[in-house]
């Protein structure tokens, strides 16, 4: 982890946040050029034997909310007895999380932001369809200002993945049997919400999406304040879980 | 700076059952404490309150005359070595050691030269040290951290002896350099009887003794001798201990009354202090059979 030598006691969380963040992103920055690779070369193998007309960045871009749930939790989860044993608090980790949660949604959001309006040129040029599947066809995004718009969403997105993963991360250790059966309420609530934003198909469980026929109606200002009253609520919840958790004793 | 700690009618419950119960213990800045006790004794709760590992179901606990709990000036300086060490096991050994860097106090130089020292391979990965190397990583992050008020918990246990007792004289080193307050909490209680200057008995989750270990080994002793001399002394005795080797029979016994003394003396026999192990099996019930 850099520059950790110039820790001061004030501002640790904050250092130690980005510094997550940076490793983080360092640490899989081979699986995310991967994902770009495959993403933008994928459809030019493809392009030889079908007419291309969905965007493979979009699926890309849904995958990496899996990916930031993941990390969230698995970082959370070994995170806990690692750097309270070295002398931190919990109110410290919980702000190291919220920083890491942050830079690295603002991270992978530009990226995938950055990621659309790319492939929008690649497409053009290649006289493709940008499209996503929607529930029942095939929907082109549109012009750049929908392409751009329908890129933003995803940094909120993630910061709600995220805030879903560090919760399900963080009862899986404060409950070692039990925690982890958390991500089924979790899942269906996040990933209906995410499904609501555009009216895609599922990406992923399609049970997961149970909560969607609830949110038919609402615009997408309301799905997109409910992410957002949802990764609130989620992250108060994994830093309540957080707060007073007991380190488990060592197995012999 | 050392810390002082302080535990005011401490109870921690799992579930149902204590792991501790209503203890009270005032251990002073600036000594080395020896935490003893069978398994399940409740040592390892009773250091895990003063890291703030956990929160006591109820009580005070005060380090440094503060409350420990989310303290982060208190717990910064706070150290507890768990057997094998709290790391990230995908870590490298070098990473890890880095990570105590945590702490503002801790020093990195000395926990380097301790790792070479013990031959710790810093590009290896944590999970793919020994138990005893593991052992040594986490004693050294311990020691490196510098910290006011270090425990280890059995940190030891994995080390063969020769390392042992290297680290008992680094721990000795580095106390003397830096005076701060170590509790140890073993089973190899005669190996580290000679460092410490008290000793804490916890048993069935409440404090048994407390006291200097001069006052433990006060408490009885060992008479060494022709065994015919050595047992007619002893007769009528609690005797803890007994060895013999030939025509040579080494007893401990319990409450060794100056009257006793005299005779023992008289019949030659060489009186000796009690092992702080014989008397720590006596004082924890030797009929009771623990894990």
């Amino acid at each position: 982890m850099p520059a950790l030598q110039h820790l001061t006691l004030p501002n640790r969380r904050f250092t130690l946040g980005l510094g997550m963040a940076a490793e983080g992103l360092n640490y899989f920055k081979y699986w995310i050029l991967a994902a770009v690779a495959i993403a933008f070369l994928g459809p030019l193998a493809l392009s030889r034997y079908n007419e291309i007309d969905l965007s493979t960045w979009f699926y890309t871009a849904n995958v990496a909310k899996w990916f930031t749930s993941f990390v969230a939790g698995g970082f959370l989860y070994v995170l806990v007895p690692n750097m309270i044993a070295a002398g931190m608090t919990r109110r410290e980790l919980s702000v190291v999380m919220g920083v890491f949660g942050f830079l690295w949604s603002a991270a992978l959001g530009a990226l995938v932001v950055a990621g659309f309006l790319v492939e929008r040129v690649y497409y053009d040029a290649m006289g493709w369809s940008q499209g996503v599947q929607g529930d029942d066809a095939t929907t082109v995004i549109g012009t750049w200002g929908e392409t751009a718009a329908f890129a933003a969403v995803h940094p909120l997105m993630y910061l709600a993945y995220f805030a879903a993963g560090a919760l399900v991360g963080a009862a899986a250790y404060r409950w070692q049997s039990s925690g982890w059966l958390l991500v089924f309420p979790v899942l269906v609530v996040v990933f209906s919400l995410d499904n609501a934003v555009y009216d895609t198909e599922p990406f992923g469980p399609a049970w997961a999406g149970v909560l969607g026929r609830f949110m038919d109606d609402w615009g997408r200002g309301l799905v997109l304040t409910g992410v957002a009253v949802v990764a609130a609520g989620l992250a108060i919840a994994a830093r309540r879980i957080l707060i007073d958790i007991p380190l488990h004793s060592k197995k012999a | 700076m050392s810390f002082s700690a302080t535990l005011r009618d401490v109870t921690l419950k799992y579930r149902d059952s204590d792991a501790l119960a209503d203890v009270n213990l005032e251990l002073e800045a600036g000594k080395i404490y020896g935490l003893l006790g069978r398994n399940g004794a409740g040592k390892t709760s009773l250091l895990s309150l003063l890291a703030a590992f956990r929160k006591p179901t109820s009580g005070e606990i005060l380090v440094g005359g503060e409350p420990v709990w989310e303290n982060v000036g208190i717990v910064s300086r706070v150290a507890l070595i768990r057997e094998g060490g709290d790391f990230d096991d995908s870590d490298s050994v070098k990473a890890a050691i880095e990570t105590g860097q945590i702490r503002p106090g801790f020093d990195t130089a000395y926990a380097l030269k301790l790792a070479e020292r013990f031959e710790l391979p810093l590009k290896k990965k944590v999970r793919e040290l020994s138990r005893g190397k593991r052992s040594v990583l986490a004693a050294v992050c311990g020691l490196a951290a510098r910290a006011e008020l270090t425990m280890f918990d059995e940190v030891h246990l994995g080390m063969d002896a020769p390392t042992r007792d290297a680290f008992y004289k680094e721990l000795l080193a580095e106390y003397m350099d830096r005076p701060h307050t170590v509790i140890l909490s073993t089973h190899l209680i005669d190996e580290v009887a000679n460092y410490l200057e008290e000793v804490i008995i916890v048993d069935r989750g409440r404090i048994l003794r407390h006291e200097e270990v001069e006052v433990f080994q006060g408490m009885g002793a060992t008479l060494t001798g022709a065994a015919a001399a050595v047992d007619e002394v002893a007769a009528g005795l609690e005797i803890l201990a007994e060895q013999q080797l030939g025509g040579t029979k080494s007893i401990t016994v319990a409450a060794f009354d100056p009257g006793t003394r005299e005779r023992a003396a008289a019949a030659g026999l060489e009186i000796g202090p009690v092992g702080l192990q014989d008397l720590f099996i006596h004082l924890t019930e030797p009929s009771r059979n623990g894990a």
